[in-house]
């Protein structure tokens, strides 16, 4: 009876604990959210999307420049990214399946991806920005990408490995080369988990802001040269809120809310596609 | 007059990743336009003997092969055999159907295009007539193009071996294609296997001694990697010749 008894207790305190903690993390959360949400759409106008900013200090003006930066560094960096990160976990899956070289090359890239974002940072720095000379856009992609890698590398090789093996035996058996066998039915079978993987790899690196800050850096100017410094809306969060002058707090929150929303948006398209695949 | 086989094994060993020796100095011979089917208590190496036929192993590191198998002639058991070609002429159908992830159309078209036709009509011509071959056809003419895997169990593995008669094989290779069916349809595999033999050489293994009897012509028995006998089904079945055939047939052990 007592043992019973004791065994409630600890139930209990158990569940209320992790009840709390979890509360706790939902509160934050919410609490951001709103605070974004809330001071996001008051800020939110026509102009921000349609103007470049304003010379400093000087009320109105827009983010057009950062907007377009951010679509255009995001976008290289997913064209670097998917393809050397498909093209890895297709070789880890495939060519290397129980070798030696998979394992180490999957540790490795599980290292890569809780390697610090600014410690990338500094390092595109390091072979990109220092020796240029001047900050550039390519920076900044590649950067994005080199986070983008193992994340998508990972999903790749773990979305091939559930594609049952006698499904490759069937095509070897119809007289397919392996590389026929991976494109046009093992890819079909695991494609929208890889998708997935690409989607929320993108997420992730769009809210990025310390491995930009150390490449494309900033440019107040509207500028599609990828050679050049290019902004992008995280940066741009980053100096206007540090910033001294009201109308930079107030563009600060409608960019914030902005991406926010992108990466939202992304993540439940994410979740979406595994749902509407694996249900 | 020598009799001509489409397939003769001789002195045939096997050994998994060139240690585990699968099979044991096999020696047999098939006959063209017949079913024959192979019995024998489970791991005793039918599957390992049947994915001899198609080069299967060679997938794996290691599979070591030793004698000779002719196919009409020529030993397929040769470093410089073309695998492709020899795979588009022995199809395979497993235990599990295996459609690809697409609709049933390009299922069939599979192999087609993996032998490089090209032009729709062609292709239709073709899927149409491996449906109507593989009797499943009227079940699936109105749903060619949604997914293989909005099919039934049954209707998957016929249109598997839809996609293996695409391509026009010699031989067919069955590994126990009826072991995750239900009696329905494996009825109607088992019927199909007999039209089907006009044209294809089918070897079959099979757990289900009955399903051997009822359809094949010719058996052969293994056990521990051995064939103890391979005679007709006739024969295997009413009077074999060794006493070991005749206790696992009867029942008395596997
Ligand atoms: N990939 C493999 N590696 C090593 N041994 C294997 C492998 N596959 C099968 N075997 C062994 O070979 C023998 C024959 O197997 P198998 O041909 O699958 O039997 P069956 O199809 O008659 O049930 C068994 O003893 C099995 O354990
Ligand atoms: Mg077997």
């Amino acid at each position: 009876m007592n043992v019973v008894l004791k065994r409630k207790i600890e139930g209990m305190v158990a569940i209320s604990l992790s009840t709390l903690a979890a509360l706790f993390g939902l509160f934050w959360l919410v609490f951001i959210l709103g605070d974004v949400l809330y001071n996001g759409i008051s800020a939110l106008n026509l102009d921000l999307f349609l103007n470049d900013p304003a010379p400093a200090g000087v009320d109105g003006g827009g983010l057009r420049n950062a907007f377009a930066g951010q679509l255009l560094i995001t976008l290289f960096a997913t064209l670097i990214g998917v393809p050397i990160g498909v093209l890895g976990g297709t070789f880890l899956a495939e060519y290397a399946r129980g070798k030696g070289i998979s394992k180490v090359i999957g540790v490795l890239s599980d290292i890569m991806v809780s390697v610090p974002s600014i410690v990338i940072g500094t390092f595109v720095y390091a072979i990109l920005v220092r020796p240029l000379g001047h900050f550039n856009g390519w920076a900044g992609s590649i950067a994005l990408a080199i986070i983008m890698i193992p994340v998508v590398l990972r999903t790749t090789e773990d979305m091939l490995s559930m594609v049952p093996w006698t499904l490759r035996e069937a095509a070897f058996a119809l007289g397919a080369p392996y590389y026929k066998v991976i494109i046009q039915v093992v890819y079909r079978g695991a494609a929208s988990g890889i998708l997935t993987g690409i989607i929320l790899s993108i997420a992730r690196v769009a809210g990025e802001t310390a491995p930009l800050l150390f490449t494309s850096f900033n440019n107040a100017y509207f500028s599609v040269n990828m050679n050049q410094p290019v902004s992008s809306l995280t940066v741009t969060i980053f100096q206007y809120a540090m910033g001294p002058y009201d109308s930079w707090h107030t563009q600060a929150w409608a960019a914030a809310f902005v991406i926010t929303v992108f990466v939202l948006i992304l993540t439940i398209a994410g979740r979406l596609i595994i749902k509407w695949r694996y249900k | 007059m020598p009799e001509t086989f489409e397939i003769e094994v001789n002195n045939l060993n096997f050994y998994y990743s060139g240690t585990v020796h699968a099979l044991k100095k096999i020696n047999l011979t098939i006959r063209k336009n017949a079913i024959t089917a192979l019995i024998g208590p489970s791991g005793c190496g039918k599957t390992t003997l049947l994915r001899c036929f198609n080069r299967m192993h060679d997938l794996y590191p290691k599979n070591l092969y030793e004698g000779e198998i002719l196919f009409q002639g020529i030993n397929i058991l040769t470093p410089d055999t073309d695998l492709i070609n020899l795979r588009s002429r022995i199809g395979m159908v497993f235990q599990k159907p295996t459609p690809f992830p697409m609709s049933v159309f390009d299922n069939v078209a599979y192999g087609l295009k993996l032998k490089g036709m090209k032009k729709r009509a062609e292709l239709s011509e073709n899927v149409e007539k491996a449906l109507h071959h593989a009797a499943l056809w009227d079940e699936v003419k109105d749903k060619l193009h949604s997914s293989a895997y909005d099919l039934s169990g049954g209707q998957q593995q016929r249109l598997v071996i839809a996609r293996a008669l695409a391509v026009n094989p010699e031989v067919l290779l069955f590994d126990e294609p009826t072991s995750a069916l239900d009696p329905i349809s494996t009825a109607k595999i088992e019927e199909l296997s007999q039209t089907l033999k006009n044209d294809v050489t089918i070897i079959i293994v099979t757990h289900n001694m009955q399903q051997a009897a009822r359809i094949s012509d010719w058996t052969g028995f293994l056990m521990l990697g051995e064939l103890i006998e391979f005679d007709s089904t006739q024969k295997m079945f009413t009077s074999p010749s060794i006493k070991l055939t005749e206790d696992y047939i009867t029942g008395r052990f596997g």
